[in-house]
């Protein structure tokens, strides 16, 4: 694929940087909010790092945000729009007790596919892109749904999952800037591969 | 700081740091600054606010109002993320919100005068962070803030569900 146009690039980074704005403003307000709300900081520092320790979580998620960055537009942005909605889908259904067969299958297959999508640079309509991630967010969401706790901090963690993992997306695409050059098309491909063998990893483990 | 000054400060801060409030009032802000013309809703908001708070000072107690909040900031989290905008459904949200709000603040005050403030100082508090956010978002005109408003709509809509999801529960 050819590379990203100069004003294109400059919109991406001007949006990275004001939703990394926009975070900083938004993680400082548990310090706040533990003023009045002891359980609100804790929730959100917990939904914060829940999807940040789970390594088959963040390669997927970055792989997400990779392939989006790898499609172009308007892949770039409907990616990281549709996700969170659908993973918060998967994640109500893993709440409300509906059991999705496969979870961790599920997880380490969105790797290995969207891994192997970037390392050979697929470039499918974006409606089939569209429809693979939202499948994937389905099993990402439920397996993060059911350990959401239940209280009055469950907003709090809420946010802090949504939000790290929008900051994962975010990092798969400033990382998929790269494309612009092509050693830096080399080096997201090779990172393609390398998200699809830690799938593989994980479900040699899952199976 | 005397008594009242405490209180208005205490009913200042509190929609401002009730993790449901923000994630509702933000969805609001966004969608009215995304959608130049919508500043009505505004106004549909501090009305059903005081009527909220009427009902209040009426001696209304037990409601759903956190779900209602949770629903109102999916919903509109949604439509901030989908860009789309039905006027009658966005009045709607609004009033909700707005009573959801005040429903869901009942003031923790010893005296009559001090319940009073607090209500104040929520309303205050409330309808100033709408406007606030509400005016900084209509001026994300380039197309990098008006992609950004969306992904923070579909963050606040995300959040929104999964928390309803362990309210139904």
């Amino acid at each position: 694929m050819g590379g990203m146009r100069e004003p294109e690039h400059s919109k991406i980074v001007h949006l990275i940087g004001g939703l990394l704005v926009a975070m900083t403003v938004l993680v400082g307000r548990p310090a706040l909010a533990h003023i009045v709300d002891g359980s609100a900081a804790g929730g959100f520092l917990g939904g914060f790092a829940h999807p940040l320790f789970g390594l088959d979580h963040v390669v997927a998620m970055i792989a997400v945000g990779l392939w989006g960055a790898f499609l172009g537009q308007p892949a770039i942005w409907v990616l990281p729009i549709a996700f969170p909605l659908v993973m918060a889908f998967g994640g109500a259904i893993a709440i409300l007790g509906v059991p999705v067969p496969g979870v961790e299958v599920g997880i380490a297959l969105s790797a290995i596919v969207l891994g192997g999508m970037i390392a050979l640079a697929a470039r499918p309509p974006l409606i089939g892109a569209a429809l693979i991630v939202a499948a994937f967010a389905i099993f990402h969401g439920h397996a993060h749904g059911a350990e959401l706790p239940p209280g009055s901090d469950a907003v709090a963690f809420s946010v802090g999952f949504v939000m790290a993992t929008g900051m994962l997306h975010l990092t798969g695409i400033a990382f998929g800037l790269l494309t612009r050059w092509p050693i830096g098309r080399i080096g997201v491909r090779a990172a393609g591969l390398a998200i699809a063998l830690v799938g593989a990893a994980f479900l040699s483990k899952a199976v | 700081m005397s008594g009242l000054l405490q209180a208005l400060v205490e009913g200042f801060l509190n929609p401002l740091l009730t993790p449901a409030h923000v994630l509702t009032l933000l969805a609001l802000a966004l969608y009215v600054g995304q959608q130049k013309g919508r500043g009505a809703a505004l106004l549909v908001f501090a009305l059903a606010l005081a009527v909220g708070f009427l009902a209040i000072v009426l001696a209304i107690e037990t409601t759903p109002a956190r779900m209602v909040l949770l629903a109102d900031a999916a919903a509109l989290g949604v439509m901030v993320a989908v860009v789309w905008a039905p006027k009658p459904l966005v009045w709607l949200l609004a009033a909700t919100a707005g009573a959801a709000l005040a429903l869901d603040s009942p003031p923790q005050a010893v005296t009559i005068a001090a319940a009073y403030t607090t209500i104040a100082g929520t309303a205050i508090g409330a309808c100033a962070m709408l406007v606030v956010v509400a005016t900084v978002a209509s001026y994300a005109n380039a197309d990098w803030q008006r992609l950004g408003t969306r992904i923070i709509g579909s963050w606040i809509a995300a959040s929104a569900i999964l928390v309803l999801a362990v309210q139904l529960r």
